[in-house]
């Protein structure tokens, strides 16, 4: 295999996935990091993101990439809505009532999903889509998208949470929540905030995994694993860990198909998170420890 | 008691879950006053401090802040009424760089942040030089500078420290010391909880003495030490 080949048929789809993966991995990491639990609704979380620009585009003919942000603040107000709803009342519970809740919860919007747009794949437009081909490495208008929005968003997330009063009072309940109460945060509205911008990103990480490939009810549910597998990876609680996490599980998992049977995808994700939890549970970027 | 106080706890009775540990302490701080709380463990030391700063509910008594009853008032509200607190352990965001731990205590300051810095770095010279760096990575010490600056942020007219001392070696004791003489200079009453019994005596300018949730005695802090019963009940003879 030549270099362009590995490029057009590893690297490229690899990135792309993994800046996907990235995007989904921020959102369990924020919430492993400010609220202390692994939300097993994220990825159903991010299918309804995704259905939601589907309905947009359905019911309005808007461009998917116009309507995502309407769906990324609608999918917000879901995440937020579901705060009020469940977790807010489990907070002074054990941690792991809050995520069994969050199983329920994942349950509940897959159901939602598939009673709204049943459990056939769909896709936002249809046809054949060719490759731009720039010094030979060929890549998709879509993915070229995908990966600047991705980038956009990572940027200005790293940005608020390192600039900004409410971006650093995250930080500061993630480090120590206790502190934080003491210090006269309030505590309750950074919590919101925390949800408003998981909704945000998790829409966006279904939109970009529904664009690149198709639309089905189970699709977020399947992407839960590698999210959850690049969040330890990278350092539970670090937005860059995240990120990097997710690009080694997208980029490892595209290349694995050049040594294992594709089936075998997915397990690679599994492996991942087995191996890094037995070496390192604080991650490569020094998370917590679960 | 003080006749002026900014202060006063009466007849506080509470404690974690069911079980009281404060069996109606009575104590009073005054204006720039600094006042030491002593005693053995489990006399409910750390509670009072706990009690005053909202983090446990009064079952009975009361807690006078200026002219307002606070008894019952989350923590971000009595940090907005003029308290500063500081706990004895965890009392730093570790991840955090040092400037960024004196912004999060200014949180619910929407206006003068910069003299804010500023008069907590001409405090802790120290702090100047390692501003940008994350806070877990200093010395006790200077962890506790952080610690202090921060629960200074906000101007409080009180400061609540909870053993301040624990765990640093005799050269920073007497820097905390101090740093603590020199918070007080700047106009704040202090009220502290602390383990070295006799150090305490020496620098406050009042102290209790608890034990089993009760106050044992009370007085200047030179009287305390003269006095031989309680020399030989807390202070180790």
């Amino acid at each position: 295999m030549d270099l362009l080949s590995f490029l057009n048929f590893y690297l490229v789809p690899g990135i792309v996935l993994g800046s996907i993966y990235a995007l989904g991995a921020i959102g369990i990491t924020l919430v492993f990091g400010v609220l202390r639990f692994a939300h097993l609704a994220h990825g159903d979380m991010a299918t309804m993101g995704a259905f939601l620009v589907l309905a947009l585009v359905a019911g309005t003919g808007m461009n998917p990439w116009l309507a995502l942000p309407f769906a990324m603040i609608a999918t917000a107000g879901i995440a937020v809505g579901l705060h009020w709803l469940f977790y807010e009342h489990l907070r002074r519970r054990s941690a792991i009532l809050t995520v069994i809740a969050s199983l329920g919860v994942a349950l509940m919007l897959r159901a939602i999903v598939q009673v709204v747009w049943g459990v056939d794949s769909l896709t936002y437009v249809g046809g054949i889509v060719r490759p731009e081909s720039y010094f030979g490495i060929r890549i998709k208008d879509r993915e070229f998208w995908t990966l600047a929005a991705t980038v956009v968003l990572v940027v200005a997330l790293m940005l608020f949470l390192g600039y900004t009063r409410w971006g650093k009072a995250m930080r500061a309940m993630s480090d120590n929540p206790d502190l934080a109460q003491l210090s006269g945060i309030d505590t309750r509205l950074t919590t919101i905030l925390t949800w408003t911008i998981i909704g945000l990103l998790g829409a966006a990480a279904g939109f970009f995994l529904g664009i690149n490939t198709e639309l089905k009810s189970l699709m977020g549910w399947y992407m839960l694993l590698p999210m959850f597998a690049a969040a330890i990876l990278g350092g539970v609680g670090r937005v860059e860990g995240a990120v990097l996490g997710g690009m080694i599980i997208g980029i490892a998992e595209e290349c694995s198909v050049i040594f294992l049977p594709s089936e075998y995808k997915s397990a690679l994700a599994f492996a991942v998170l087995l191996i890094m939890l037995a070496l390192r549970p604080t991650g490569l970027l020094r998370g917590k420890v679960l | 008691m003080t006749a002026d106080p900014i202060l006063s706890v009466a007849g506080a009775v509470g404690g974690y879950g069911g079980a009281d540990i404060l069996h109606g302490i009575d104590l009073t701080v005054g204006r720039r006053e600094i006042v030491g709380v002593i005693g053995p463990n489990g006399a409910g030391k750390s509670t009072v401090l706990k009690a005053i700063f909202g983090l446990i509910r009064l079952r009975q008594g009361s807690i006078r802040f200026e002219d307002q009853d606070i008894a019952g008032w989350p923590p971000n509200r009595i940090v907005r009424c003029g308290i500063g607190y500081v706990p004895q352990v965890d009392n730093v965001f570790r991840e955090m760089t040092v400037q960024e731990n004196l912004e999060m205590g200014a949180f619910l300051r929407r206006e003068g942040l910069e003299a804010a810095l500023e008069r907590v770095y001409v405090l802790f010279p120290d702090l100047v030089e390692k501003r940008r760096k994350p806070a877990g990575s200093l010395s006790g010490g200077q962890r506790q500078m952080v610690a202090f600056g921060r629960a200074l942020m906000l101007d409080p007219q009180l400061l609540l420290l909870d053993e301040p001392t624990a765990g640093l070696s005799p050269r920073y004791c007497e820097q905390i010391f101090q740093i603590i003489r020199d918070v007080r200079a700047a106009g704040v009453a202090v009220l502290l909880v602390e383990q070295h019994a006799k150090q305490a005596l020496a620098f406050s300018d009042r102290a209790y003495v608890l034990a089993s949730g009760r106050n044992r005695a009370e007085g200047s802090g030179a009287d305390l030490l003269a006095d031989r019963e309680i020399a030989q009940m807390f202070l180790g003879g």
